[in-house]
């Protein structure tokens, strides 16, 4: 749902980054986390493959949301 | 006054639409055309999408004139269809609703179509008939599952399911829904799943048929100089068709043919058409007689062929029945389907809340509740 308008990009960008499960079953996970307007992820991975295909994918999608944070943002006040 | 903007990138098209109260303001699209003989596979479609989403969105924004901050609900797809396009809409649906404070919701893919298809003909309740080149996954071309869903009472659920083997067992829906998957790049490798039981089969490889504007587009032109019927397998089943015959047909026996020049590769797409159209034409007539409709909406890509409308339109006139078809701006995955599917649920009072706002590869129309048809 909408978040409220005086929010830290980066926790907008958590929301949007956040819903969507690795593709793969199992041998990976990866942990978000924000604190004040800093985004950190955690990724556990069996294999170095696994890995670098996930940060890989993951580095898609957080250019395509800052991306769309530039073009669309900041967030509207009503 | 309820304006919905719908994201739609399931496949190889990208598109957003702007729907307001059943008028389409805007719906542009741009489409990831691969060279002749090659389906698209889910990470280039997926890069080709993020290339061009927000170019896509900005236009539609400015086509219908409108600021965000008239937007009322962002609607997206939430599946079914290639796992990584998916998450590239999603995601930017996800950012542009919390930017602008609006409420998400996702839609299903197949009930877009449906929608637009009743929006665009003005049909009532007819009975849909499906057809999507790539984006349905669960619903596999090969041994294809072709379900009825109906608006039906119980006594005739029990009938019609004695009938139709492959019905769905929770179906309680308005929709009287044929889906039927045509991909005229069948390839495991090009389904995000990878799980099609068959590789390689590929009409469109074997003959190399150019994918711009789409695959389909160019089989019915080569379809019309075709001369000779080249027999095809026939498969019907109750309500099950099945196209493996013929994608192994056309595979082995006809490629040997068209290298000693007994056809040619008009004969061969003008021969699939026929054999093709004429099974959907069969079980679309029964799925009429079992429902008892008067109304027949062919929606989805392969919808817009005007062979296909023709053969529809025969069995509509000797029935007594309605067609209803779409020309190639709302039968092709386009954005304002998902607009409109996704203003009939948000006026319903659907939302989807971001946690929840995951896509998925298979998602059966049935599984939709539907709240907003009576």
């Amino acid at each position: 749902m909408a978040a409220p308008c005086n929010e830290y990009p980066a926790n907008i960008a958590l929301r949007s980054l956040l819903p969507d499960r690795e593709p793969r079953k199992g041998g990976i996970s990866k942990d978000l986390s924000v604190s004040d307007n800093a985004m950190s992820v955690k990724w556990t991975a069996d294999e170095a493959r696994i890995l670098r295909v996930s940060v890989g994918s993951f580095l898609d999608h957080l250019a395509l949301v800052l991306e769309t944070m530039e073009e669309f943002g900041p967030p509207l006040t009503l | 006054m309820t304006v919905v903007i719908g994201f739609e990138g399931s496949a190889n098209k990208i598109g957003v639409g702007i729907v307001r109260d059943g008028v389409v303001l805007s719906n542009p699209r741009r489409t990831y055309i691969t060279p002749p003989g090659q389906g698209f596979l889910p990470s280039e479609t997926a890069k080709h999408h993020r290339g061009v989403i927000l170019t896509v969105l900005k236009e539609a924004l400015q086509q219908a004139g409108l600021k965000p901050a008239d937007i009322d609900c962002v609607a997206y797809t939430k599946g079914p269809g290639m796992g990584a396009p998916l998450v590239t809409t999603a995601l930017v649906a996800r950012t542009v609703s919390q930017l602008w404070g609006k409420p998400l919701l996702g839609v299903n893919h197949c009930i877009g179509h449906i929608e637009m298809g009743r929006l665009v003909t003005r049909a009532n309740n007819p009975t849909v008939l499906v057809i999507a080149l790539q984006d349905i996954r669960e619903e596999r071309l090969d041994r294809a599952r072709v379900r009825i869903c109906d608006k039906l009472s119980r006594k005739n659920l029990v009938k019609l399911r004695a009938k139709i083997r492959e019905i769905s067992p929770c179906f309680c829906k308005p929709f009287k829904t044929i889906i039927v998957p045509i991909n005229y790049h069948q390839n495991g490798r090009h389904s995000s799943g990878g799980k099609l039981p068959r590789t390689g089969s590929n009409p469109a490889r074997v003959i190399k048929i150019s994918n711009d504007p789409s695959p389909g587009y160019n089989i019915e032109q080569m379809a019309k100089r075709g001369k000779q019927y080249v027999e095809l397998p026939y498969t019907v089943k109750g309500m099950d068709v099945s196209f493996s015959g013929i994608l192994s047909y056309i595979e082995e026996a006809a490629h040997k043919m068209l290298g000693s020049r007994q056809c040619t590769a008009e004969d061969l797409c003008f021969s699939l058409q026929e054999t093709l159209f004429a099974m959907l034409v069969e079980i679309t007539e029964r799925a009429m007689a079992h429902c008892n409709s008067q109304e027949v909406l062919i929606v989805g890509g392969v919808g817009c062929n005007l062979r296909l409308q023709e053969m529809m339109g025969t069995m509509c006139k000797e029935r007594g029945a309605r067609l209803f078809a779409t020309d190639e701006s709302f039968c092709i995955d386009n954005g304002a389907m998902i607009a409109q599917a996704g203003w009939e649920m948000f006026r319903a009072g659907h939302v989807t809340e971001l946690p929840d706002s995951w896509i998925t590869q298979r998602f059966r129309t049935d599984e939709v509740e539907v709240t907003w048809r009576d």
